[in-house]
């Protein structure tokens, strides 16, 4: 056990961490130069296209370090986007020490942070590393003091690194080998392995990523899950290499992976613990269930694919453990569900995932944060779908969730984002200097006001320079109302929407005119209505359509007249039906698209 | 097998229009001479096509109807189009007072041109107008003014044609309803046999696409458009003239035989660069550049670029998205039964009730059609048949 080193890599977004990993992994001769592609670990095609690491993965290198030993080496690559650092934290609970990398021309940004303290919570041995010395407008000496004044080290024990050119590689393995303190823990004392992540494999069931703290684990131990009580026998023991490789057995100190063949989540939960079924010890400390900051509907294109879709969310929750989902219904949508998110991003890679693999044709509707409403009769419900919102003398208050937001940006673009975060009813709780040039400016913010565009506002006011970090404040009272749309006089409940009375009448036009927009024109006039109770406070009309013609005959191209039809007819069956009105999916997020 | 409708491509201009995107030319009049001579050996060779031998060896294949049509046609000399209608007549059986149509140009044809055309065996003209107005010509990209028009009417009817067209398109960026209504006014008292309204769609890669797309013109407004019909659909009844399909009025009697034949999902065969043949199981197209095509026939290769198969299934709908059209014969139940072998009502039962509802088709006892608010929103009505 002295011989094994569980570490992780932790940094903000793009700064390095997967690329870092790829030399690791080479330098090692864990994967030889030929099988070598950048971002090796990054195996999901949507990481690959987006260039993000979104799921942590494990891989186990066998390095033979210059005191002349062999070392097994746990690697595991988490994600840096903000709306992940649960992915990171659960990650952090399986090792001992976190290379914690920083871009040398950008410095530290807001997950550096974000990511450090949670390294630092959960007791990490902490190697801080710049990365992409390489870059002509690198500043290795400015950053390594950042980092120092940070960790309280001096700035020359800092490594600087080039992960894309190769440079410093070595001397990174070493400090691992020398600094992060081996495991503890008794290979002979009764099992517990911690389960720190998972995916689904259609042969294997549930595969666990897990974590062994004491025991040994073999293919004839019956286990058993310390939470759900259930029992099982290992289909397969392993590591990654970065492959699945089998080894039949892992002891204590060892990452690597079990298969369960259990077909869902319910048996095998991502921070429950293993324990021999013969000889069961106390469980682990798990972590707390990742908690969904914005809920939005997800709904089949076509009403059959309803099964098919929880199929697929299932199967999503499997490899990714944040997921959370229960059924819904809407009034034009029919039945669905209802999801919950880490955040936006986290947002869209479920929705790109469940269409690219899961092949699934699907409408989202746009997303809200999860609201209070205290009842008269004292009675607190949660309500994550506007339309649920109480009305009338029932309702006493409603409160919404804050969140406490960190912005790192270069001190020019100060004005502008203390512009957008009181546009957006933010409270100033602090500004500090990084040093001469940047800044760390502190706000809270009702979650409802990040949600929409927020992120991207914020890239695009301070040119891309400023990065965000947001963990929950509190929850507190608002005047916020109810706003109804209503189109040719059904209210449309997946666009209702909840929002502070003072934005109300502005968000009512604003909405209804995208509508409007988005909304094509159908066999008779169509009114879109806002309303606030039965108070209609915007409106506006789709004109009756009055063209849909084709014109010329193209000389018996036959063949192309139809297929216009064709495609005109694919359209119209997408479009979700509202009693006879036609509303086309992209009416769902009108909301996310407003104008400023 | 039914009587063909012959189509003739002829894939040049003098000129390109900013609206056009069909399979025309500019500039290759060197090409003209070796064109005609291809055209006609495809003629000739269709004479022995493994999707018309219905007759018999020996026996040509009926055809009732040639359409000259580009391109502009008559950039060509009489006696090239006269080789074509040659070729035709050696080819199938083509009774003597056939239909035989040539597209025109107004700006560049006279009474000499017209009398040739005439001696060779045409007996329609079409006449590409477009507008009265000289803005809108010039923003079409149209070479020839409104007075050629009347020019070319003029010397048709002293040729001794009697059965004269021309088109017209409405509904382009800037047009008022009252130009619309000055260029009908103009037109009207030329008194056409038959007439085509077009509704202008900007088509993707032409120039007028690229204007609209960088804003340099208003994209054409569909509700305008929609009046212009209206008031056409006015004048035109009141000069007497019958509304016989979507986009095309005529003096009674004088509906357009050979595009009846598209209408009506008949069988056809086109000639030329880029033109479409249907013998009703399956539908073919030739390659579309002039030079590939001549090259081609040259070698005695196959001009055939693509085909498609038409299933049942399909053939049934494109009998409702062609007939339709038809806006008094619509889709006669009997013809439909007879062509397909089922009833209209058992299969397209539920699409007929729903356009019913809609207010866009009219079932008669014997046809189905649209009803005049269906016949600008057609497509609606269609798209449930396809
Ligand atoms: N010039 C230079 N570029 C680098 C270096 N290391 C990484 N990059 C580039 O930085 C970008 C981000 O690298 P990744 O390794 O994907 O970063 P990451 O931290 O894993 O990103 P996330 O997983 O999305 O948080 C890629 O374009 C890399 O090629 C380096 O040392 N020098
Ligand atoms: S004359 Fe007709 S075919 Fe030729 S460019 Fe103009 S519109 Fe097109
Ligand atoms: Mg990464």
């Amino acid at each position: 056990m002295n011989q094994i080193r569980n570490f992780c890599i932790i940094a903000h977004v793009d700064h390095g961490k997967s690329t870092l990993a790829d030399r690791l992994l080479e330098a090692t001769g864990t994967v030889t130069v030929r099988e070598m592609q950048a971002q090796l670990l990054d195996s999901m095609d949507i990481e690959r296209e987006k260039g993000v690491t979104i799921k942590a993965s494990a891989v186990r290198m066998l390095y033979k370090a210059n005191d002349g030993q062999t070392y097994e080496m746990n690697l595991i690559d988490t994600p840096g986007h903000v709306d992940f650092g649960y992915e990171v934290s659960r990650a952090l609970a399986a090792c001992e020490g976190a290379l914690l990398v920083v871009d040398a021309s950008q410095g530290i940004e807001a997950q550096t942070l974000a990511n450090l303290y949670l390294a630092l919570d959960a007791n990490l041995h902490i190697i801080p590393v710049i990365n992409k010395i390489d870059l002509p407008h690198a500043q290795p000496d400015v950053v390594a003091k950042e980092i120092a004044d940070l960790l309280g080290d001096d700035p020359d024990s800092v490594l600087r690194i080039s992960a894309k050119e190769g440079i410093g590689i070595q001397d990174v393995l070493e400090r691992i080998v020398k600094e992060v303190p081996a495991p503890k823990g008794d290979p002979d004392a009764p099992l517990q392995a911690l389960i720190f992540d998972s995916h689904y494999d259609a042969y294997k069931g549930v595969v666990a990523y897990a974590r062994l703290f004491n025991g040994r684990l073999t293919m004839k131990t019956r286990l058993r899950l310390a939470a759900t009580g259930a029992t099982f026998e290992p289909i397969e023991i392993g590591t990654f290499t970065p492959r699945m490789t089998i080894t039949g057995e892992l002891a204590a100190g060892e990452v690597g992976y079990i298969a369960t063949g259990f077909k869902s989540v319910r048996e095998c939960r991502v921070g429950d613990t293993l324990l021999d079924h013969n000889r069961p010890a106390e469980p682990l400390h798990g972590y707390k269930p990742a908690k969904p900051m914005v809920f939005a509907g997800i709904y089949p294109t076509v009403t059959e694919d309803y099964p098919a879709l929880r199929d697929a969310l299932e199967k999503l929750q499997l490899n990714d453990a944040s997921l959370s989902f229960v059924p819904e219904t809407s009034t034009a949508l029919g039945f669905g569900f209802r999801v919950g998110f880490l955040g936006m991003f986290h947002m869209e890679i479920v929705k790109e995932r469940l269409e690219r693999e899961y092949d699934m044709d699907i409408v989202v509707t746009a997303p809200s944060v999860e609201y209070e409403a205290v009842l008269s009769n004292g009675e607190v419900i949660k309500v994550d779908r506007p339309s649920d919102m109480p009305s009338g003398d029932r309702l006493v208050e409603m409160r919404e969730p804050w969140m406490k937001i960190q912005i790192f940006t270069p001190k020019e673009y100060v004005g502008p984002i203390m512009d957008l975060v009181t546009k957006r009813r933010g409270e100033t709780l602090g500004m500090e200097y990084l040093d001469e040039q940047r800044l760390v400016m502190t706000y809270r913010l009702p979650l409802s006001e990040m949600i929409v565009d927020f992120y991207d506002r914020l890239k695009s006011v301070t040119r891309g320079y400023a990065s965000l970090d947001y963990s929950f404040d509190s929850y507190r009272a608002g005047d916020l109302v109810k706003m109804d749309v209503l189109i040719n006089g059904d209210p449309l409940d997946s666009m209702a929407l909840i929002t502070h009375r003072d934005e109300a009448q502005h968000k009512g036009i604003a909405l209804t005119r995208k509508l409007k927009e988005v909304i094509p024109r159908q066999m008779f006039e169509v009114p879109i209505q806002a309303a606030i109770g039965s108070k209609i406070i915007a409106r506006t009309t789709v004109s009756a359509m009055r063209k849909d013609v084709l014109a010329k005959c193209y000389g018996g191209d036959i063949t192309r007249k139809r297929k216009l039809l064709e495609k005109q007819k694919e359209g119209k069956k997408r479009m979700k039906m509202l009693g006879s009105v036609e509303i086309p999916q992209e009416a769902f997020m009108a909301m996310l698209k407003l104008e400023e | 097998m039914l009587p063909l409708g012959l189509y003739l491509h002829i894939p040049f201009c003098r000129s390109r229009c900013s609206y056009c995107d069909f399979n025309t030319y500019v500039g290759m009049e060197n090409l003209h001479e070796s064109y005609v001579r291809a055209l006609c050996c495809e003629i000739r060779a269709a004479g022995q096509s493994p999707h018309l031998v219905h007759t018999g060896a020996g026996v040509p294949p009926r055809a009732a109807t040639i359409f000259f049509g580009g391109g502009t046609p008559s950039i060509l000399q009489p006696a090239q189009l006269g080789e074509a209608i040659h070729a035709c007549r050696e080819t199938f059986d083509l009774p003597d007072d056939a239909e035989i149509t040539v597209e025109c140009n107004p700006g560049t044809i006279d009474l000499a041109y017209l009398r040739a055309l005439q001696a060779e065996g045409v007996n329609r003209l079409s006449f590409g107008a477009q507008s009265a107005d000289p803005g809108e010509l010039r923003m079409l990209g149209r070479e020839h003014g409104f007075v050629d028009v009347i020019a070319a009417v003029k010397a048709a009817r002293t040729a001794g044609f009697d059965n004269v067209s021309f088109d017209l398109i409405f509904g382009l960026p800037h047009q008022s309803l009252d130009s619309w209504r000055r260029t009908l006014n103009a037109a009207l008292p030329l008194q056409p046999d038959h007439i085509s309204l077009y509704a202008l769609t900007v088509e993707h890669g032409t120039p007028l696409h690229d204007w609209v797309r960088r804003g340099e013109v208003p994209y054409p407004d569909p509700d305008a458009a929609a009046d212009m019909y209206d008031l056409a659909e006015e004048m035109l009844g009141q000069a007497g003239y019958v509304h016989y399909e979507i986009s095309n009025w005529c003096r009674p009697g004088r509906e357009c035989a050979h595009n009846l034949i598209y209408w009506r999902n008949e069988p056809y065969l086109g000639f030329g660069p880029g033109a479409h043949s249907s013998s009703i199981r399956r539908r073919w197209w030739n390659i579309r550049r002039p030079a590939d095509y001549i090259a081609r026939i040259e070698r005695s290769a196959s001009v055939e670029m693509g085909s498609e198969d038409i299933d049942e299934r399909t053939s049934r709908g494109e009998t409702m998205m062609m007939g339709l059209r038809l806006l008094q014969e619509g889709v006669s139940y009997a013809r439909f039964a007879q062509r397909h072998g089922v009833d209209i009502r058992e299969v397209f039962g539920e699409q007929l009730r729903a356009g019913q509802a809609k207010g866009l088709l009219e079932l008669l006892p014997d046809r189905a059609r649209l009803t005049p608010r269906g016949r600008f929103l057609s497509n609606q009505v269609m798209m449930s048949f396809v």
